[in-house]
Order: structure tokens, then C-alpha cells, then sequence
């Protein structure tokens, strides 16, 4: 049986860390999904240098195929 | 239009361009989990080092981006003299170049505030975290304030790992 926390994790419910500052309650409570950035800060800088080519790469792909679309 | 970072900065390193990493690249290096469509430098704009810059994109049909009808880059020495800021459209995406960046100022005072980060493909100097904060502050663009309220969540987490150690 899972229990309702975990179930709202699962549904995308961030679980504020214990030793959250402010400033990272604030981020969080802004909208930002502090645990892509927990994910990063795990990370060495060239592998979140990486991680941006591919979501970058990502965008605008989809850009480009948005505006081939919107031509037609 | 492909933005490739890893290769603009090889390049950059290549020809010896003294610069520094700022913007949203900066940013993404202290772990920010932000995307950015440029790549944002300062650098000395001395005629030598704007001439290392034309040697890193020359063979990328560089444009001045924010100009009428797209102007080739094409230094003269008059022109190095004059320019303050080079914003540039090549085949490997946008590469903007500015001699001063607001809430910190001239290039000698970003180099003070910058901090070496070694990546397979070199050593390169990036923004420190307080003074990219202050940078994007001083931007004040509504982007710029969304990211400092999650480089400053980063700052703080730094901090606390740094007192555990």
C-alpha cells in the first residue's frame, strides 16, 4: 500500500530537504524544481555543461520544427 | 541555428582569446538548472585580443547580429578602437562579447571576481557565484531576477556545505 506522501511524490510533490535555507525555499516555492538543480550541483560542471547542449539541442529542434510546421 | 558551446569555447581557447564566462552559461557551470541560447563573454578589447576573436569565427561567417542587415565582422584597427560590445551570429550559434558587464564593471574588474573551472577541453575562467548574482541584479530583466533567486538557492547550499567541511 502506498502511503499519501508517497503518492504525491510520485505525482511530482517536491520534498523540501531538511536543511533548506530561505533561499532555497524561496526557489522552490517560486516554481523552480529544486531537484533538477539537486541533480546538478551532484554533477560535475562539464556534465551539466553536457546536459544543457542536449536540452538545448532539444529546444530547438523543436523550434525549428515548429516554425516548418507554421510554413506549411 | 545549432548553438554549439563546446566548440565556440575550444575555439576561443585555441586562438588564446583572454575572456571570461558570464550569462546563462556561467550559470548552468554553478549548477543552475536553467537553458540558455547564447554564449556570453568578457573580454579585453584590446586590438590584439579582438583580432583572436575574428580568428576563432572567421571561417563561421560571423555577423554583428543586432546590426540592419546583419554586418560581416570585418575588424579594422579603427573599428577595434570603437567597438565596446561585439554581438555575433556564426555557424555555430550566437557568441556575444562584452568589455564591461553591469553590477561589476570593466573586464579587469570581471577577471578579479572570475575563478578558474577545468573542463576536458581546457581551463577557462567563469563568473564567481556572488558576483554572477550581482550581474544578472544589475541586468534586472525579468529572467535575470528569476535566475538569481535560484543561483541564490545555490549560494546558500554552497555555504552550508562549505561550514559542514
Amino acid at each position: 500500500m502506498i502511503d499519501a506522501a508517497t503518492l504525491a511524490q510520485m505525482n511530482g510533490e517536491y520534498v523540501m530537504p531538511p536543511d533548506a535555507g530561505p533561499a532555497w525555499r524561496a526557489a522552490a516555492e517560486y516554481g523552480f524544481d529544486m531537484s533538477l538543480v539537486e541533480d546538478a550541483l551532484q554533477r560535475t560542471p562539464e556534465q551539466r555543461l553536457e546536459l544543457h547542449q542536449h536540452a538545448l539541442d532539444m529546444i530547438l529542434e523543436l523550434k525549428e520544427a515548429g516554425e516548418h510546421h507554421a510554413a506549411k | 541555428m545549432p548553438q554549439n558551446d563546446k566548440a565556440l569555447l575550444s575555439r576561443l581557447k585555441e586562438q588564446k582569446v583572454e575572456f571570461v564566462i558570464i550569462g546563462g552559461v556561467c550559470g548552468v557551470l554553478h549548477g543552475a538548472s536553467l537553458v540558455t541560447l547564447d554564449l556570453d563573454i568578457s573580454c579585453r578589447f584590446s586590438r590584439e585580443n579582438l583580432r583572436r576573436i575574428e580568428a576563432t569565427v572567421k571561417d563561421l561567417h560571423p555577423r554583428h547580429r543586432l546590426t540592419a542587415n546583419k554586418l560581416p565582422l570585418e575588424l579594422t584597427d579603427e573599428l577595434c578602437d570603437s567597438l565596446k560590445n561585439i554581438y555575433l551570429n556564426t555557424d555555430l550559434g550566437i557568441l556575444d562579447c562584452l568589455s564591461e558587464v553591469s553590477g561589476i564593471g570593466d573586464y579587469e574588474q570581471v577577471l578579479q571576481q572570475s575563478i578558474p573551472h577545468s573542463i576536458s577541453y581546457g581551463e577557462f575562467r567563469i563568473l564567481n557565484l556572488d558576483a554572477l548574482i550581482a550581474a544578472k541584479s544589475a541586468a534586472g530583466r525579468e529572467k535575470d531576477l528569476d535566475a538569481v533567486r535560484l543561483l541564490q538557492a545555490i549560494k546558500e547550499k554552497n555555504d552550508q556545505q562549505k561550514k559542514l567541511l
